[in-house]
């Protein structure tokens, strides 16, 4: 259990440290081929032309090797950066197919929405324990051991299902400022959840009982609520276009936020 | 008054038109509910998951109903009235969806089946109770929330 803990959280080290290096100015180039057309399409609030768009859009993909072949022709992004592997990922028939198709992207949101209950309701279920909110009569450990497990199980389907939808829309996703900041703050609830049980946790036998836990312990408990109460609305935000690339003049901070560089044309 | 008419003046209504005249007031309010029903989940889990066997296993589900009551009542609480206000501003919308009807059946459904049959069941004795009944009440309790929560989901779809 905790191995896993930790795995997950060396893998998100791993994501982070990819984000902060990715060079910036790469931005300036924006999706080629019709990308950001569907894609606007996509996160258009209008349901109805969402529905026609996608229907329109159904038609062919290009096969891959035309896509990438494409890709290389008119690229500006560097090779080998984080940002070319989106572009390129975001080119490729599968992400095409999954962003194009009637009902597959929207069945991976329905179970992404779905272990999100699972996920996080269990584990705020154990932060309200650790601030002494509900099940006060129930040790502490013994909510982790049976609980847990299950919050675990929802993590999983989560990155999985998560994934999933980021690799049908990874440009956008990549550049979008509540994707960025879902990301640092998954981070940080992972670190908490690491500093919880290797420090206080470890010594629960003697406060397992107790109706209020150590300090150390409500610490954890509120920042862990915290953190993906704001994970939760930030991830609902992505869907959401204000802050995007390709919706010019942003303030400057914004661009920055979410290593954009409009291109003249755009000013 | 026809239920179209009356759905056509929820869609009309003040609340509604300032909603859709918002670029951000509608996500808002969705994500908050969002977050009622991550809450909602993990309150009715830690009793179905407990009456399946599968959770939390010293506790009566009694006691860890009355523990997980406040938390089911509030955020249903938040989950209704953030949806009333989502649902004004897209009535018309909802009245042509399947998956509100759907959304609407389901939370009815599990609304009155949790807190009558459900009920129930959790403070019968559990001596007198054959295993297999809290079982199945358990997976209906479940399966009804997961279609609140998807049918809402797919409301967002079309």
């Amino acid at each position: 259990m905790k191995r896993v803990l930790i795995g997950i959280f060396c893998v998100l080290t791993l994501a982070l440290c990819y984000f902060a290096t990715s060079p910036s100015q790469a931005a300036k180039l924006r999706p080629p081929s019709g990308a950001v057309a569907r894609q606007v399409h996509l996160i258009s609030s209008d349901s109805a032309s969402e529905k026609w768009a996608r229907l329109g859009y159904f038609s062919r993909p290009l096969p891959l090797g035309s896509m990438l072949l494409q890709d290389e022709s008119t690229s500006a992004a560097p090779k080998g950066s984080l940002l070319a592997f989106f572009q390129r990922m975001g080119d490729s028939s599968w992400s095409t197919g999954l962003h194009e198709s009637r009902y597959a992207y929207d069945l991976i949101e329905s179970v992404h929405v779905w272990a999100l209950c699972l996920f996080f309701g269990l584990a705020v279920m154990f932060d309200f324990r650790l601030l002494g909110w509900t099940m006060k009569s129930v040790p502490v450990s013994e909510v982790a051991r049976r609980l847990l497990p299950w919050t675990a199980a929802g993590f999983v389907v989560m990155v999985i299902s998560g994934t999933l939808l980021f690799s049908a829309i990874p440009m956008r996703s990549y550049q979008n400022i509540f994707f960025r900041a879902k990301m640092i703050m998954l981070l940080l609830a992972g670190l908490n959840v690491w500093i919880f049980h290797s420090g206080v946790y470890r010594r629960v036998t003697t406060w397992d009982a107790d109706k209020v836990t150590p300090k150390a312990a409500r610490v954890a408990g509120a920042l862990s609520l915290v953190l993906w109460v704001c994970i939760v609305l930030s991830g609902r935000m992505i869907a959401y276009n204000w802050f995007d690339c390709d919706r010019q003049p942003q303030p400057a901070i914004i661009n920055l936020l979410t290593s954009c560089v409009p291109t003249q044309a755009e000013h | 008054m026809s239920l179209l008419a009356f759905f056509q003046w929820c869609e009309a209504s003040g609340i509604g038109e300032t909603i859709r005249k918002s670029s951000w007031l509608f996500p808002v309010i969705e994500a908050i509910h969002l977050l009622g029903l991550g809450v909602i989940g993990g309150a009715v889990l830690v009793v179905d998951l407990r009456l399946l066997g599968l959770g939390l296993r010293r506790q009566s589900a009694a006691q860890l109903t009355r523990d997980a009551q406040p938390w089911l009542l509030g955020s249903l609480t938040l989950m209704i009235v953030t949806g009333g206000l989502l649902f004004l501003s897209e009535a018309i919308k909802c009245y042509y969806h399947d998956a509100f009807w759907f959304k609407m059946s389901c939370l009815f459904l599990a609304i009155v089946f949790t807190f009558t049959i459900q009920r129930k069941v959790i403070m019968t004795d559990e001596s007198r109770l054959r295993p297999l009944w809290s079982k199945v009440v358990a997976v209906v309790s479940v399966l009804l929330w997961a279609g609140v929560g998807i049918g809402g989901r797919w409301i967002g779809f079309s």
